[in-house]
């Protein structure tokens, strides 16, 4: 079997000068790696500290800087990004629980793409057609839109009750795993419902004008460009976010957690909410916590949707502007090195520093729940 | 403890035997609801977007007062006070009308027809006519009023080749003499140039001559000279291959040519090309560093406390808003290159600014920033997954590290690069905010390559896509007007970018296939 | 193969007399230690040439570390902390004149897992040939062929040199690595558990192909399975937690042990 001499190899690499090129080489490759790399990510970090150092001639100037300018901005951008988190949290975080609980393994593997791309969406198209399309419809239909809030949570549990008086064969042609889909045209078929009756329901409870009634009874000032509307469109934007982060979460919880739960009889609801969501608590907060950072720094769904006033008020039918939206809008105008360039370029560092700090708490969470699931002996 | 609480619980999941309560049906809701959002969302983009280019049917409408209109329905409204509900229709004739849109309460209408003799005309001034043709007059005062239509259609099919000579003539002779001419004193251009002029003047003279005479729905009368018609077609008359034909050649003027009217009409070519000229110069700048930057830190860097702080902190880049990067660039590349830059080497053309305004380069160079994370986190990802073991094997058989790297785990790295740098093309070509403060414009007649020496011109504000969005939709004149547009800009947007991660994820997919195919025995 | 009687105090650690042969590989007190933790204590022993030596103990006793460390494949791993010195020919691994992949290029290394490249069987066996580079495509092709002939793989590829190396069984994988590695042309084989991943009848053929092999290089083996070690090997030493405990011919250290825990061990395990 074996051959008695090999051929002989000779080879003009092996001589010691060959040998030595290929050192030299693989030195001077791991030299201009560490280089380049080193200097790619200085230059990415260096983000923050060019903002610092454009900022500081603010405090040293000896001129009144009107830093209150700011408070307004300040007080827009967190009150979009409440609205927006208000719509996207329990969306996502139910989607979430969902997908990695009740859903079947064939659906989830293509909704998640799907949600994925969701993602993707452009916030300029998201801007345009809330702003331009749903906006001056919502203005007409102030009621429908209302309405939507308590009809579908309602036509989704009616589903949920008349599912279980469905005959077996029935519940199985419509298995609750796959009911993320199936739910889509009943859904559909009860929000245009609710749209063709909200009129008559308009009539027979607020004169058939709400926003009047809403304006004499609460005082509240309906304007077009409203924070329902910013809330909803960027919650929109923020939902995929938070909802593959929180999936993952969830579904990296060792599975013998949730069975030892369902050996003593929990039901796979009472599982979710007993063990796993606990254990995946960390992994949910820091999914909510990236959410929030791209909420507060959206641009382009803000300035288009929020009609830019700058309001202090809680109200959630009255618009508002953010700090990035500002910056959009009056950075190109300022002058370089004028007091109000330099108060637009510190609304861009308190945007990073919210962020990133708000980043940071999220990864060193995600980074301890991963070494906890290790330990349990999960390993996502 | 609990013994007390077990046996209510117990009955109150006796009723429901086999249910498990209200909240799974909740939470399948909040899936089913984003699903319909997404849905709705692209629906619409889907139906406004391409139905924009639909030569949809044109009504005649008579009202009870005996007074008529033709337009296009465009929708059916709530009227404000509850009483009834109004069309609203695009009757067009600014120029008789003064504007382009009608309210018609549906209660005012007597009858609704839709007859063939109507026709609808796209001019360059005055917006859109939609009427009837009644005659057509040459130059000498004859009027044709017998198979005018037929005539008209023969004599616009003349002038559009005319014009397209026109404009031929005009960008590919003209234009590069004028910039010939503005180097430096040259009589054989002179001459050349005056020639061409000549010539173009020859041909707009052929264009003109007919004049129409047109008579709008309410019987007004208008003397329409034919070089300002651009195209006209009878929607109420064409069969369905007629109309799907019609569609694809307005699908194709949409992606071929450049803006008319003030950004509301027209294409959307230039935007497409300075998309996808940034969108590549930065990924051609964003990819070497990004994998190197990878590479050192995952085969190079020490792998202690700071590599690890470093490693989040380029995470977290990724979360930082666009619109801080756009101040960053703004900050270091325009004011702080750029006008470096222009004090050395353009002094003669200060102050007006080449480097030191908003351009392509400073442009592709803050997005190239805004997606290195992206990149970097990419490859990061797939340099861990190649097993250890294919590192040891290489080793062992006497590779240099560099070896090691370029022969075997770089080339079962290329899917996650690949991935990363579509994964960044799609965040940049829907990131607009940065663009705002670092070059995009909203108009850019030229775009940023011609036959001009350096021929890429680095220093040219462009036009992009969802700027393009954001401008018609909020800075137009009539956004009623634009909307179609913005309606199938947006939906090409979203097409572009949908293609980009559908890439990513077959590519990502196939990378996953390949690696469960390694040997685990 | 003369293996004499004990002729130094047992306290000196174990011996092994070597007047035939000379020792491609010393080891002189060697000691390492990952992330503090130590894992080889004054570790001292001589692999003879073209013999086969087989490492066994239990689980975590370091004869693993030991085998990488002779291919300083701990210099991958910065935590290491490392005193002692290996001698391969007589000069030292870790002198500053040694290239690190020359070494290894010396002392080839197969794993537990196969790992053969995803690239083509030929090119999974030229990929070292190539490293050294200027070498005709003639030339390359017979090292290939007596490279694949030598891991007993020829017969089986001959006709899909060009398909991917992962088409290839467990077993024939794992030939696959050795003929890879003895395409270079190594002095010294170290082959960590090599069939440990594999099926009985590929397990044969790696113990057949290991015996055939010393013809031509030292072979080191480390196996946690004592009836492979006892079948393959002419020497053996056994460790328990990071020390040398005995070395000594195959034969006489599992049929007469001189110490009770290796004879603990041998027994325990074998019966």
């Amino acid at each position: 079997m074996i051959e008695p001499t090999p051929p002989v190899a000779t080879s003009s690499n092996a001589t010691p000068l060959g040998k030595r090129f290929r050192q030299g080489r693989d030195r001077l490759a791991t030299a201009l790696i560490t280089a380049g790399g080193i200097g790619v990510i200085l230059a990415v970090l260096a983000i923050g500290v060019f903002l610092a150092i454009e900022v500081v001639p603010l405090f040293m100037s000896s001129a009144e800087v009107p830093f209150q300018d700011l408070s307004p901005l300040i007080w827009g951008t967190l009150k979009a990004a409440c609205f927006a988190l208000l719509f996207a949290v329990p969306v996502a975080l139910g989607a979430a629980m969902h997908s990695s609980v009740f859903m079947s393994r064939r659906l989830r593997s293509r909704i998640k793409p799907t949600l994925e791309l969701m993602e993707a969406l452009p916030g300029v198209v998201i801007g345009f057609v809330a702003g331009l399309v749903l906006a001056p419809y919502v203005e007409r239909h102030l009621a429908g839109a209302l309405s939507l809030l308590v009809v579908m949570p309602v036509c989704v549990l009616l589903a949920g009750a008349l599912w279980s008086w469905l005959p077996p064969r029935m519940r199985r042609l419509l298995p609750l795993g796959w009911a993320g889909l199936w739910l889509v045209p009943w859904l559909a078929l009860w929000v245009g419902v609710a749209l063709f009756l909200s009129p008559w329901i308009e009539t027979q409870l607020f004169n058939g004008d709400l926003r009047g009634w809403l304006d004499s009874r609460f005082g509240l000032d309906y304007s077009a460009r409203n924070a329902l509307i910013v809330g909803l469109a960027m919650g929109f934007a923020v939902i995929p976010g938070i909802y593959a982060l929180a999936e993952d979460a969830l579904s990296g919880v060792p599975g013998h957690l949730g069975e030892g739960a369902e050996a003593l009889g929990a039901t796979r609801w009472q599982t979710l909410w007993k063990v796993v969501l606990p254990a995946a608590g960390p992994g949910l907060f820091s999914a909510v916590m990236i959410g929030a950072g791209r909420a507060v720094g959206e641009t382009m769904i803000v300035l288009m949707v929020s009609g830019n006033t700058a309001l202090m008020s809680l109200s959630p039918l009255e618009g508002m502007r953010s700090l990035a939206a500002s910056i959009a809008i009056e950075l190109p105008e300022a002058a370089p090195g004028e007091i109000h360039y330099r108060l637009l370029f510190l609304a861009a560092l308190l945007l990073f520093i919210f962020t990133f700090l708000v980043n940071t708490l999220a990864e060193v969470v995600r980074e301890r729940l991963r070494g906890r699931y290790r330990r349990l002996g999960g390993g996502s | 403890m609990k013994g007390l609480t077990a046996p209510r619980w117990f009955a109150g999941r006796a009723r429901l035997p086999r249910g498990e309560g209200p909240w799974p049906w909740l939470v399948a809701g909040s899936v089913a609801l984003s699903l319909l959002m997404l849905l709705a969302l692209v629906l619409l983009l889907a139906v406004r977007g391409l139905g924009h280019f639909w030569p949809s049917p044109v009504a005649l409408v008579s009202l009870e007062d005996g007074s008529q209109l033709a337009g296009v329905k465009v929708r059916e409204e709530r009227r404000f006070d509850g009483a009834g509900s109004e069309w609203l229709l695009r009757t067009a004739n600014r120029d008789l009308e003064g504007g382009i849109w009608q309210w018609v309460a549906v209660d005012a209408i007597e009858s609704v027809s839709h007859p063939q003799d109507l026709v609808v005309m796209s001019r360059t001034r005055w917006g859109d006519f939609i009427g009837r043709l009644v005659a057509l007059e040459d130059a000498s005062g004859n009027q044709q009023e017998q198979a005018a239509w037929n005539a008209f259609e023969a004599r616009l099919a003349e002038i559009q080749a005319l014009r397209d000579e026109r404009d031929r003539l005009r960008g590919d002779v003209v234009l590069p003499l004028v910039r010939r001419l503005e180097r430096g004193l040259d009589s054989e251009a002179r001459e050349r140039l005056a020639a061409a002029n000549a010539r173009i003047r020859g041909l707009q003279r052929q264009m003109i001559g007919e004049t129409l005479i047109l008579e709008s729905a309410d019987g007004q009368r208008l003397a329409q000279p034919i070089e300002q018609v651009l195209r006209a077609w009878r929607p109420n008359a064409m069969s369905l291959p007629d109309k799907l034909g019609a569609w694809s050649r307005g699908v194709w003027r949409f992606l071929s040519e450049g803006p008319r009217a003030a950004n509301t009409g027209g294409g959307v070519w230039p935007a497409i090309f300075g998309t996808v000229l940034m969108v590549l110069l930065m990924s051609v700048l964003v990819t070497p560093f990004g994998v190197l930057a990878g590479i050192y830190l995952n085969e190079v860097a020490h792998q202690g406390r700071l590599t690890r702080v470093v490693r989040i902190a380029v995470r977290n880049l990724a979360g930082v808003p666009s619109i801080v990067y756009g101040v960053f660039g703004l900050g270091v590349f325009v004011h702080g290159i750029g006008g470096t830059l222009d004090t050395w080497f353009f002094s003669d053309q200060l102050p007006s600014p080449t480097f030191g305004t908003g351009g392509l380069l400073w442009a592709s160079l803050t997005l190239a920033l805004l997606t290195l994370p992206v990149v970097i986190v990419a490859t990061e990802e797939g340099l861990a997954r190649v097993p250890e073991h294919q590192r040891e094997g290489a080793l062992a058989l006497g590779a240099t590290r560099l070896e090691m790297l370029a022969r075997v785990v770089l080339p079962m790295t290329v899917p996650a690069m690949l991935t990363g740098v579509i994964l960044a093309v799609a965040r940049a070509a829907g990131e607009v905010a940065p663009l705002m403060l670092v070059g995009v414009a909203k108009l850019a007649p030229q775009v940023p390559v011609d036959g001009d020496f350096p021929f890429l011109h680095l220093d040219r504000k462009f036009m992009h896509l969802g700027y393009h969005i954001f401008d018609v939709a909020f800075h137009g004149g009539d956004v009623q007007a634009a909307m179609p547009l913005v309606y199938a800009t947006a939906l090409l947007l979203v097409l572009v970018i949908l293609v980009l991660n559908l890439t990513a994820i077959f590519l990502r997919h196939h990378l996953k296939m390949r690696h469960v195919a390694l040997p685990r025995h | 193969m003369s293996v004499s009687s004990p002729s130094r105090p047992a306290t000196a650690g174990p011996f092994i007399d070597f007047e035939s042969h000379d020792s491609c590989l010393e080891i002189e007190g060697l000691s390492l230690a990952y992330a503090g933790k130590a894992a080889l204590s004054e570790l001292t022993l001589k692999v003879p040439r073209h013999r086969v030596t087989a490492f066994i103990g239990p689980s975590g006793c370091g004869k693993s570390t030991l085998l990488r460390a002779l291919n300083r494949l701990h210099d991958l791993n910065e935590e290491v902390d490392f005193s002692g010195r290996i001698l391969l020919d007589g000069q030292d691994i870790h002198a500053p004149e040694v290239a690190v992949s020359e070494l290894r290029r010396r002392v080839g290394m197969v794993f537990q897992m196969p790992n053969p490249f995803p690239m083509s069987i030929y090119d999974n066996v030229a990929f070292g040939l190539r490293l050294q580079g200027g070498m005709r495509k003639r030339q390359m092709d017979d090292i290939v062929e007596w490279a694949l002939s030598s891991a007993a793989l020829w017969h089986e590829v001959k006709d899909r040199l060009r398909a991917s190396a992962w088409s290839l069984s467990g077993g024939q994988q794992q030939r696959l690595v050795i003929a890879r590695t003895l395409a270079v042309r190594p002095e010294v084989l170290l082959l960590d558990e090599p069939a440990s991943a594999l099926d009985p009848i590929s397990t044969l053929k790696i113990e057949e192909l290991i015996r055939n092999l010393k013809t031509q290089l030292t072979l080191v083996l480390v196996t946690h399975n004592m009836q492979q070690a006892a079948r393959v090997s002419d020497y053996t030493a056994f460790l328990q937690e990071g020390e040398l405990v005995e070395y000594g011919a195959t034969d006489t250290l599992f049929t007469n042990p001189r110490l009770a825990r290796t004879e603990n061990y041998i027994t325990g395990r074998m019966a």
